[in-house]
């Protein structure tokens, strides 16, 4: 127990330390940004004034708390994932080595993976070697882990674009039919079909589609990654779940709109329910979707790990997993550290993009009172 | 809006189609169940690179079809229990890049695994070489520090050229080694291009996880041959399939169920017999797997040069196995209750099931604990478990007995020696310590031999794990490919020989 | 009607769960000689890759299955809303810090966090749920989160902190039943999607252990041998997904129930 207050006590220290530097990093990289930010906006409506420093106060505010938050998120995800694979048990060296590993094997390869240090010393080493960006060595391949991910990364992009596109291919016109013709046949047929997804775990219907499109048809090919034809059948395995959840999301949120009175007005007006639907609601219903679609994203991403075993798609979820299971500590960590920062990014895009679309929301992020 | 989305359609329907005429490819493609992990012999430690490694290295040393270590670059003459030379033969010698392969590439191989710096993972299977010395050509001496009558069975990493070591080259990215298959391209996209020399047929390697996928694969014809890792329903349904073949060879994986001796209950031999009779393996293998099982009475199958043909192994007899734990005093109310774990593999947890419900039959109340293999195995290490079932895989060296059922091989004792031998189970027993010491000290073979029969009637005897099976082998291919044959422990050597007609 | 389908089903399945082991059902009997046999008297719906009923570990598997995913999408949901409530309610730093735990969460693959739970707890029906849980209430917290945001600023909300309501009234009585229409649907869903996962769980050494039956691991075991025997996977599978969409329906009819409501009240 003694022990163990040390070790948190080493750790948090070093944690003080480093949140301090990464702070001052943080505030000088926001100040520059926001400096930026200011040049441009005084570059494109040029008022004549003055330059004073208050005017660089909100974006610096507000780049400050991004970049806090971006750095805040990934480094607890690093140190989190961290501390959980080391829990996890299981030695990295005796999977590697398997039934006949012989002690000294043993000793040697933990040595040069520098897994014999004590577990905080690891912990500083990693996150500085983190901070100089090397993710160090895969145990296994000895191939350097960012080559072993950047070789993945574009089919994983691939797939999870395909498999959004695929989603919302079915989505938009199974939602909208629902809405429109809401309580009638149509809206169940659409919504049955749209829950097939959901109840169809990909394990299972990877193999159908496999069996139907590919072995019965010989339009697509299996498996592997060749071609835009292979893509086909992984992007809709990926795409249904969130194809369903999506046109039911598009569903209710059509039905509230169009109880809106604007659209109300537009059907007085003797519009034809799609032409109000397409050009009038749909433009609101969308938002909490893209909210979805931003929370999705992860799952796109990092999830996809049955699509690609089941398609043999070359991607990162599997390797993740795969690593994950034998304990390639180096690919776990980068891989998982990779996939949350793409996730943070994309959010704080979304925020940006969100203050620059809608009026009501300020840098700050928040609705004007 | 409807406009829109046929017109995409139009277009996927046209890049679909334009992207089917490729050229028809006349190679070979083998589809793999694991990805291989390293294509450096000197690093590489799983079965998957192990077996395309044999394809594009040559070793010094290999196995002949009784497991008895056989020349292959080189033979050997021991000139002393410590001094043994090898005399490279005049085939096999030319290094894809060109270069000849010398003793020199033979002492650089080594040294460098030998070298701490490099940790390889081999390292201690050969760190009883003392030194190495080269004398001309073709001779190198290899000088031990110790005696050791199995040494030249150690020497089977595959030779690559000095040159190449000396400037690092990445061997795992691209594999340089005086094999029969030259490395072409590498393990991107998950498929591996081998071209083989002889005739500049082209192989492909292609790394399919699923085994639905696998078939469906093999079936649509993106691959050729498949072999293993299926379930035995999956190979009858390729049986019934019209251009498919199939193939089957008994194996020489033994399965086994561990008993740990530390249990209160398991540590009575009466248990053990009670149980070892109740699991009725004939009709397990006759419903699990296919007709090339063997039902397995010790570590060695019979036709291997140390195993025994003559050894019987234990019968279903669930009456006396109702007998001796009633004797034992074990009730229905109050029935003997232990824990089995296993991998998640599965078919092992398939067969972990239908074990458990034979158990069940005799009265025993056996509970499943399935892991993934890292916590699994930390277990089973640690000794932390009551019964467990596990496979000894491409098992060729007689060292196994010490390893596994010496006193001395008991893990997790602590300190350095936590890993130092399989003896999982806390396994001791007087007189197998004393046949494996003897069997150690001999050189001669017909005594070797004959100490390891009397392991193995002991272990009969005292029942410390149960003997299962040995797991056939499969292939299944294309009906146009010919001479493909499935080899003892798996690797895929026939490919030297395998062709493929036009359709 | 459709709804009184719905219901019908689902409390056949609750009925099934609950009076199962009260049956006289034999769900891991295994005999290898009926393995992968068609429907027949003894097995009504045919037997599965070892030889057991399909029927009677449907059933039981039933059991499993409900108890499992009501309960995660129920804690999930409770837990969720509530912290996404608050943390949208509450600007600043309560807010800030919510959000980026959920972020850290979303990013944060699950399976390491089971595999470590499996490791530390040990299999069990009880340790699902929890790891379950610690990541199945990420999403409805953010969801909650972003619809408290669009809620604050309307009038009655602004009412009712400037009559000077307690913050936690507000959240319960104005804000929790005003975005409880999404949260429902996405509920939904979630129950179909914790019954799938749970059979990934079981796999990795945590949850239900063989020989017991749950819904999402006799689809997994089914699909290995789909292309030699289907009735093994589609039993279950459409059993799945018979109860998904009753469930579905139900929400339906919940959520136009909610809608009436908050439309009566404005």
């Amino acid at each position: 127990m003694l022990e163990f207050f040390a070790l948190l006590q080493t750790v948090l220290s070093f944690l003080v330390v480093l949140t301090l530097k990464l702070l001052v990093f943080v505030a000088i990289a926001s100040m520059a940004l926001a400096a930026l930010f200011v040049f441009f906006r005084r570059l494109k409506n040029p008022s004549g004034s003055e330059f004073e420093l208050r005017e660089i106060g909100e974006p610096f505010l507000f780049f400050f708390s991004k970049l806090a938050s971006v750095v805040f998120v990934t480094f607890g995800v690093v140190t989190l994932v961290f501390f959980i694979l080391h829990w996890a048990g299981g030695d990295p060296t005796v999977y590697m080595l398997g039934e006949f590993a012989k002690p000294a094997d043993i000793e040697l390869l933990r040595e040069s993976f520098g897994l014999n240090l004590p577990l905080e010393q690891q912990y500083f080493k990693y996150i500085r070697d983190v901070l100089n960006f090397d993710f160090g060595v895969s145990y296994h391949s000895k191939k350097a882990v960012i080559t072993l991910i950047t070789e993945r990364l574009p089919a994983t992009i691939e797939l999870a674009i395909a498999g959004l596109f695929v989603a919302l291919l079915i989505a938009i016109p199974l939602g909208m039919v629902a809405a429109v013709n809401k309580d009638t046949a149509a809206d169940h047929g659409a919504m049955f079909f749209s829950l097939l997804g959901v109840s169809m775990p990909n394990f299972w219907l990877g193999p159908i589609l496999i069996l139907f499109f590919s072995l019965g048809l010989g339009w697509f090919p299996v498996s592997g990654r060749e071609g835009f034809a292979s893509l086909v059948l992984p992007a809709f395995t990926l795409g249904t779940a969130l194809a369903a959840i999506l046109s039911r999301m598009l569903r209710s949120s059509l039905l509230e709109t169009l109880n809106e009175d604007y659209i109300r007005t537009a059907k007085a007006k003797g519009l034809h329910p799609f032409v109000i639907v397409a050009k009038h609601a749909m433009r609101n219903a969308l938002l909490p979707v893209l909210t979805l679609l931003g929370l999705q994203l992860g799952a796109l991403l990092g999830g996809a790990v049955i699509t690609e075993t089941v398609f043999s798609w070359p991607g990162v979820g599997k390797l993740t997993i795969d690593s994950i299971l034998s304990r390639d500590y180096p690919v776990v960590q980068a891989s998982i550290l990779l996939i949350s920062v793409i996730y943070v990014v994309v959010n704080l895009a979304t925020d940006m993009i969100y203050a620059l679309v809608d009026p009501r929301v300020r840098l700050g992020g928040r609705p004007k009172q | 809006m409807l406009e829109k989305y046929l017109k995409l359609l139009l277009i996927i329907s046209i890049i679909i189609i334009s992207s089917c005429n490729e050229g028809e490819f006349d190679g070979i493609r083998f589809g793999l169940a694991y990805a291989p992990q390293n294509l450096d012999p000197r690093f590489s430690t799983d079965a998957s690179s192990t077996r395309l490694i044999r394809l594009m290295y040559r070793p010094l040393v290999d196995f002949d079809n009784q497991q008895m270590p056989a020349p292959a670059l080189a033979r050997w003459e021991r000139l002393s229990p410590t001094h043994y030379r090898f005399v490279l033969a005049a085939a096999g010698r030319r290094f894809h890049n060109g270069m000849t392969l010398t003793a020199e590439d033979v002492k650089a191989t080594y040294d460098s695994v030998l070298d701490r710096k490099n940790a390889s993972p081999h390292r201690s299977s050969v760190a009883l070489i003392e030194s190495i010395e080269v004398s001309g050509q073709d001779t190198v001496d290899f000088k031990l520090r110790k005696a050791d009558p199995a040494f030249p069975g150690y020497l089977v990493i595959g030779i690559i050229p000095k040159a190449l070591i000396d400037q690092g080259h990445d061997f795992s990215a691209s594999p340089v080694g005086s094999g029969p298959f030259r490395f072409k391209s590498g393990f991107v996209d998950g498929k591996l291009t081998l071209e083989r020399i002889r005739d500049k047929k082209i192989f492909e390697f292609i790394h399919v996880t699923n085994a639905n996928t696998r078939v469906l694969k093999l079936l649509k014809g993106e691959i050729d041959i498949i072999q293993n890792n299926l379930p035995y329903e999956l190979t009858q349904y390729l049986e019934s399939k019209k251009n498919i073949k199939v193939m089957h060879r008994n194996g020489s994986n033994f399965t086994y169920l561990s008993f740990n001796m530390r249990h209160d209950a398991l540590k009575d031999k009466r248990v053990r017999l009670a149980i070892v009779h109740a699991i009725d393996r004939e009709r397990i293998v006759k419903y699990m797997f296919g007709a090339k099982t063997r039902l397995a009475a010790a570590i060695f199958t019979p036709d291997h040069w140390a195993g025994d043909p003559q050894l019987k192994s234990y019968d279903y007899d669930p009456q006396k196995s109702k007998a001796l734990l009633a004797e034992m005093g074990y009730t229905k109310a109050n029935p003997l209750r232990l824990v089995y774990k296993t991998t998640n593999v599965p078919f092992r947890v398939r067969i972990a099931t239908i074990l458990q419900h034979q158990l069940k039959e005799v009265g025993i109340d056996v509970k499943l604990r399935t892991y993934e293999w890292a916590t699994f195995y930390d277990d089973i290490k640690k000794g932390n478990f009551h019964l467990y079932s596990l496979s000894w895989v491409a098992v060729k060296s007689p060292d196994i007995f010490r390893y596994v059922y010496h006193s001395s091989s008991i893990p997790g004792s602590g300190g350095k020696n936590a890993n130092v031998g399989a003896n999982r189970n806390a396994f001791i027993d007087r007189l197998v310590d004393e046949y494996i010491e003897k069997a150690e000290n001999t050189y001669d073979i017909k005594q070797r031999i004959h100490y390891y029969q009397k392991i193995h009637k002991r272990l009969i005897e005292t029942i410390p794990v149960m003997p299962l099976w040995y797991e056939e082998h499969m292939a299944a291919m294309r009906k146009n490919i010919h001479h493909y044959q499935i080899s003892y422990d798996g690797s895929l050597d026939s490919l030297i020989n395998v062709t493929k007609s036009p359709k | 009607m459709k709804t009184w389908f719905s219901i019908s089903i689902l409390l056949l399945w609750m009925l099934m769960a609950v009076v199962g082991p009260l049956l006289p059902l034999q769900p891991d009997e295994v005999d290898l000689s009926r393995k992968m046999q068609g429907p027949s008297a003894q097995a009504l719906l045919g037997s599965d890759d070892l030889g057991r009923p399909l029927l009677h570990r449907l059933v039981y598997g039933a059991q499993t299955s409900f108890f499992v995913s009501f309960f995660v999408v129920g804690i999930s949901v409770i837990l969720g809303t509530f912290i996404g409530a608050v943390s949208g309610y509450f600007s600043g730093v309560i807010d800030l810090v919510i959000t980026r735990i959920i972020d850290i969460f979303l990013a944060f693959p699950g399976i390491l966090l089971v595999i470590a739970l499996a490791g530390l707890l040990g299999p069990g029906i009880e340790n699902v749920i929890i790891a379950m849980s610690c990541v199945g209430w990420v999403g409805f917290a953010r969801l909650a989160r972003a619809q408290t945001l669009s809620l604050v600023s309307r009038d009655h909300v602004q009412a009712a902190i400037a009559l000077g309501s307690r913050p936690f009234t507000i959240i319960l009585k104005h804000i929790i039943p005003l975005i409880s229409a999404p949260l429902i649907v996405e509920a939904t869903f979630g129950i179909a999607a914790v019954i799938i996962a749970e059979a990934g769980l079981s796999f990795l050494g945590l949850g239900v252990q063989p020989p017991s039956a749950s819904w999402g691991s006799m689809i997994r075991d089914g699909t290995a041998y789909m292309l030699v025997s289907s009735h093994i996977v589609i039993v279950p599978g459409v059993t799945l997904m018979l109860v998904v969409l009753s469930v579905n329906l139900l929400g339906d009819r919940l959520r136009d129930w909610f809608d009436v409501r908050t439309r009566l009240k404005n």
